[in-house]
């Protein structure tokens, strides 16, 4: 069985930092992982050091464009299927998939369709599904992914972060997707905020599961821009998503 | 029959994904070439259960690496013909996933096929057992299959050499599939993913009608029903045929009572007045009547211009979407323009006046050499005024129209005060004078008195029915 776990949080709050560090935690165990990337404001890849052009979101315009060129009777599943193949990132221990671009104008309906009949196909292929997502959880809307097993709403020591759990919690209520369980991660955490977080974070009955503190080695290195990825061991940060990796039972 | 082959057969393996980590070689895809091709073959040409390879065989392959592939399938039987070879062919694709440790993906000269390294671990060192075992598949799943005969190329050069023909018998098998036309099938299909946000919007897929998106076709149709049945897309039996020329069947006169919860109970496929389809929101393009000049515009999503009658395609799409049968708008996909039945029950391109012209361009080749140059666009009519000249100067059939009304109208024209029963059509076709014709809610004392001073009206048809 496949266990997906999707991560999200407003803007700021280093979601995919803990993104890239958790899927750096499970490229270290025999466990098959695919990350997906479905914010579009793209940086999954930079954090993992890997460098992808093509997404998603370009083949779903491939589609598009070029559905009055394909011969009248052919597979049109078959070949969406072969181009999100192509665009499917192959790292050594992990594959990666950039959801990209938002859809133009003109109906997505069918593409989408056949997109959801693709995902459920690949997916099926992973131990872990790693999904990196906007706090607007637009691709859950469309049930490009249908289950979700956890959703971790990553948070900075701020109440409005806290509130962003909240209110993504609401969200989830409405939308179609099977979320299984929501937990909260707080991250940039200081012995300053560290109380206070948890009480907060237990007001607004939110299941906290990890506090990942600052940790030098991350900042020094978005400051050069350096994959997250092969951060040391002896990181913090690295040590906490270990732990946060073990609640999950990953 | 699993001890027959070096690896199990079975269709739980589709859906199998061989990771570049995981793969002994990748086989033609998108770096490389190759193709998969099926051909009815004349009995005696064929020697049951044979296969050739051309180059080198698995076992002489680099782990690793990369090689063009091509796979042909001789067929023959009874009733093995041409137009079986597409078909037969999709299963090339079925049954090669049924097999552990390969994957293969799309079709024609896109296939890409991974062979893993544990199949090959496993004993699989040749063609031959992949080839034998879908040929054992085609024979027992495909029992009009009497004989079959497997060559396969990993030779570039052989490749290379014949791609030329192989493309080219796709091409001719296409052009014989684009001469596939309502009248042929006895099955049209439907799609309900637009009912989400238009609930009584009925969309009919057939040969000669593409979906309002665009999007599907009535072969993608066939292949999603056949998929799942219960999906979005659905068969519909055609049932009696009411009227060809409009494209009236009693079977999705049928399904359009039942989509629509009970809100339509006609449609007439390739009409533009008369019980037209009903247009969701998605569509490409929205036409518009025109009553100026009796004909009908076209534009288009990406037009961001206004139309001559100075609407919009968001405004008019607004009047149309949301699963509405209105007579004088209809949405459709692009692709209905090439239809050879595109409106045909209202004059089809003889009734078309204006499109903008990236859309014009865009089908340009499938508008009748005789109508194309006296399509107008923004470039050279603007408004109804330059519309009318452009019409008049370049001869379009529809000023022949003009001339037949202009009698029995003179008369009319004199009078100082007109009344009319408000007829439905009106109301869709004339919003654009500013004159928004709506019926009250009926309150069971008949109807609406509308007086027009000093207008000319020319109505080509008059609808009055009784609401039920």
């Amino acid at each position: 069985m496949t266990k997906v776990i999707a991560i999200t949080g407003k803007g700021g709050t280093g979601k995919t930092a803990i993104t890239s560090l958790l899927i750096r935690h499970l490229t270290r165990t025999d466990k098959l992982v695919l990350a997906i990337d479905a914010d579009p404001d793209t940086n999954l890849p930079e954090t993992l050091g890997c460098e992808t052009v093509k997404t998603v979101g370009d083949m779903k315009q491939f589609m598009q464009d070029e559905r009055d060129n394909f011969p009248p009777d052919i597979n049109k599943q078959s070949i969406f299927e072969s181009k999100i193949y192509e665009i499917l990132e192959e790292m050594s221990n992990y594959d990666l998939i950039v959801m990209g671009r938002p859809e133009g104008s003109g109906c997505y309906c069918y593409v989408n369709n056949l997109l959801r009949g693709i995902m459920d196909k690949v997916v099926k292929n992973y131990d872990v599904v790693i999904l990196d997502t906007e706090a607007g959880l637009e691709h859950f809307s469309r049930k490009i992914i249908r289950d979700v097993d956890d959703l971790i709403v990553v948070t900075d020591g701020s109440r409005r972060g806290l509130r962003t759990a909240e209110r993504i919690r609401e969200l989830t209520e409405e939308l179609e997707t099977n979320i299984r369980n929501i937990y909260v991660v707080a991250n940039k955490v200081t012995d300053a905020n560290k109380e206070e977080i948890e009480r907060t974070a237990k007001d607004l009955d939110l299941e906290l599961i990890g506090t990942v503190p600052m940790d030098s080695m991350i900042a020094e290195r978005d400051l050069k821009g350096l994959p997250l990825f092969d951060l040391p061991d002896e990181s913090v940060a690295v040590q906490e998503v270990g732990k946060i990796a073990e609640k999950l039972g990953l | 029959m699993a001890e027959e082959y070096p690896f199990e057969i079975s269709p739980m393996f589709e859906g199998e994904r061989i990771r570049k980590d995981g793969m002994f070689v990748e086989l033609s895809g998108p770096k490389s070439k190759g193709y998969e091709l099926v051909r009815a073959t004349p009995m005696d040409e064929i020697e049951d259960g044979k296969f050739t390879l051309i180059g080198p065989d698995l076992s002489e392959m680099e782990e690793g690496s990369r090689y063009p592939f091509a796979m042909i399938y001789k067929i023959a039987g009874e009733l093995v013909e041409e137009d079986l070879e597409s078909i037969v062919e999709r299963r090339n694709h079925d049954f090669q996933n049924y097999i552990q440790g390969l994957m293969h993906l799309n079709q024609r000269y896109d296939v890409w096929i991974r062979v893993s390294k544990d199949a090959v671990g496993k004993g699989l060192t040749s063609f031959e057992p992949i080839a034998q075992a879908v040929m054992m598949l085609f024979k027992n799943e495909l029992p009009f299959i009497e004989k079959v005969e497997a060559v396969y190329v990993t030779d570039l050069a052989e490749i290379e050499k014949e791609m030329d023909n192989v493309k080219a018998i796709y091409k001719s098998r296409d052009d014989r599939t684009r001469d596939l036309h309502d009248e042929d099938v006895d099955t049209f299909y439907g799609c309900s993913l637009c009912q989400s946000f238009a609930p009584s919007n009925v969309c009919v897929i057939t040969p000669d009608r593409i979906s309002l998106c665009g999007a599907i076709n009535w072969f993608d149709g066939r292949a999603a029903a056949k998929v799942d049945p219960e999906g979005p897309q659905f068969a519909i039996p055609k049932g009696d045929v009411v009227d060809a020329e409009s494209g009236e069947y009693s079977g999705v006169n049928e399904i359009a009572k039942s989509l629509s919860s009970g809100e339509y109970d006609r449609i007439k496929l390739h009409s533009f007045f008369e019980y037209p389809h009903t247009s969701c929101g998605c569509f490409e393009v929205v036409g518009f009547y025109i009553p100026e000049v009796d004909g009908i515009g076209w534009v288009d999503r990406d037009y961001a211009g206004t139309a001559p009658n100075g609407l919009p395609f968001s405004t008019m799409a607004g009047q149309t979407g949301g699963g509405k049968q209105v007579a004088g708008f209809l949405g459709v996909g692009i692709n209905y323009f090439r239809s050879p039945k595109f409106i045909q029950s209202d004059g089809g391109w003889d009734r078309v006046v204006w499109m903008p012209k990236h859309l014009k361009d865009r089908v340009l080749s499938d508008i009748p050499a005789d109508i194309a140059d006296k399509v107008a666009t923004e470039e050279d009519a603007p408004d109804l005024d330059s519309l009318r000249s452009f019409l008049t100067d370049k001869g379009h059939p529809i000023v022949e129209r003009w001339e037949a009304e202009e009698e029995p109208e003179a008369e009319e024209e004199v009078q100082e005060e007109a009344t009319f029963a408000a007829p439905a059509m009106m109301q869709a076709a004339m919003p654009m004078q500013g004159m928004p014709m709506m019926m009250p809610p009926s309150s069971g004392t008949g109807g609406v008195k509308i007086i027009l001073k000093n207008a000319k009206v020319s109505i080509d048809k008059v609808i009055i029915q009784k609401k039920e």
